[in-house]
């Protein structure tokens, strides 16, 4: 059922998102994005990335794990941290992080609880 | 936005970190004062203050504690659980205990709304990205 936001609460709401989204970190972490998301180099890097994971996670379970196949996917993992719009993006969305923990740390104090692990679902990890 | 953006970069107008945290606290008053948040309040005072619900709880604790070892080997005996059991229930049956847990699930319930709001606008999920557990 969805929860309906009391009028203050809905507006105070969008006044915060509306600041994060223009915070130094969001703005750069979403320009990040936007350049990775139209940088096809990086994209096909990630693909590759990701496929090479998924059948060598595959083999592991099967025990048919090959040393090439784990020298394939340390050679891309290579290129992928040498890649400058990849990196770019990976940096940008850790300083997002740390910044949001900086903001959530202050709804803490103000609030008295954890207010982060009250908006936990269960099995997000 | 509040009057909120003080600075020009490439552009784009930012918000500075004092300002951001202006707003966190605007959204953090309001959910303060939600009728969620004060029954969270008043439940999770009783339930600190009340003495029987303190003393069940700690009953409780106090047996899991000394079965851990047991439990995580799979190998309570009959007896054991139920007497687990019954301090659990002993515990969760006090008024004050469940009052708080339902205002605990409100609250949670509100708190995973917004949580979706902002993971959804920000595009980071805001639990994982801040909280201690779990996630990391």
């Amino acid at each position: 059922m969805e929860t309906i936001l009391p009028p203050t609460m809905q507006e105070a709401t969008n006044v915060f998102i509306s600041n994060l989204l223009a915070s130094e970190a969001f703005v750069r972490y979403h320009q990040s994005q936007t350049l990775l998301d139209h940088d096809s180099q990086g994209q096909a890097l990630l693909n590759q990335l990701s496929q090479t994971q998924t059948e060598l996670r595959k083999n592991q379970t099967d025990n048919s794990l090959s040393k090439d196949e784990i020298d394939s996917l340390r050679a891309l993992q290579v290129q992928a941290q040498e890649n400058v719009v990849i990196q770019g993006y990976a940096n940008a969305q850790q300083d997002a992080i740390k910044f949001l923990r900086e903001i959530n740390d202050e709804i803490n104090q103000l609030l008295g609880i954890d207010f982060a692990s009250f908006t936990k679902r269960s099995g997000c990890c | 936005m509040m009057e909120m953006k003080d600075q020009v970069n490439d552009e784009i107008e930012i918000a500075s970190t004092s300002i951001v945290k202006q707003a966190a606290h605007h959204f953090a008053t309001a959910l303060a004062e939600t009728p969620q948040f004060k029954a969270f309040e008043q439940t999770a005072y009783a339930f600190n203050n009340d003495q029987a619900a303190q003393q069940a709880m700690q009953a409780y604790q106090q047996k899991q504690q000394s079965l851990r070892p047991l439990m995580m080997l799979n190998a309570l005996s009959n007896a054991q659980r139920e007497d687990l059991l019954q301090l659990q229930s002993d515990f969760t049956n006090q008024p004050v205990v469940r009052e708080y847990f339902t205002a605990q699930a409100e609250l949670t319930t509100l708190c995973q709304a917004l949580g979706d709001l902002l993971s959804g606008a920000i595009g980071l999920n805001y639990a994982a990205a801040c909280a201690a557990s779990c996630c990391g």
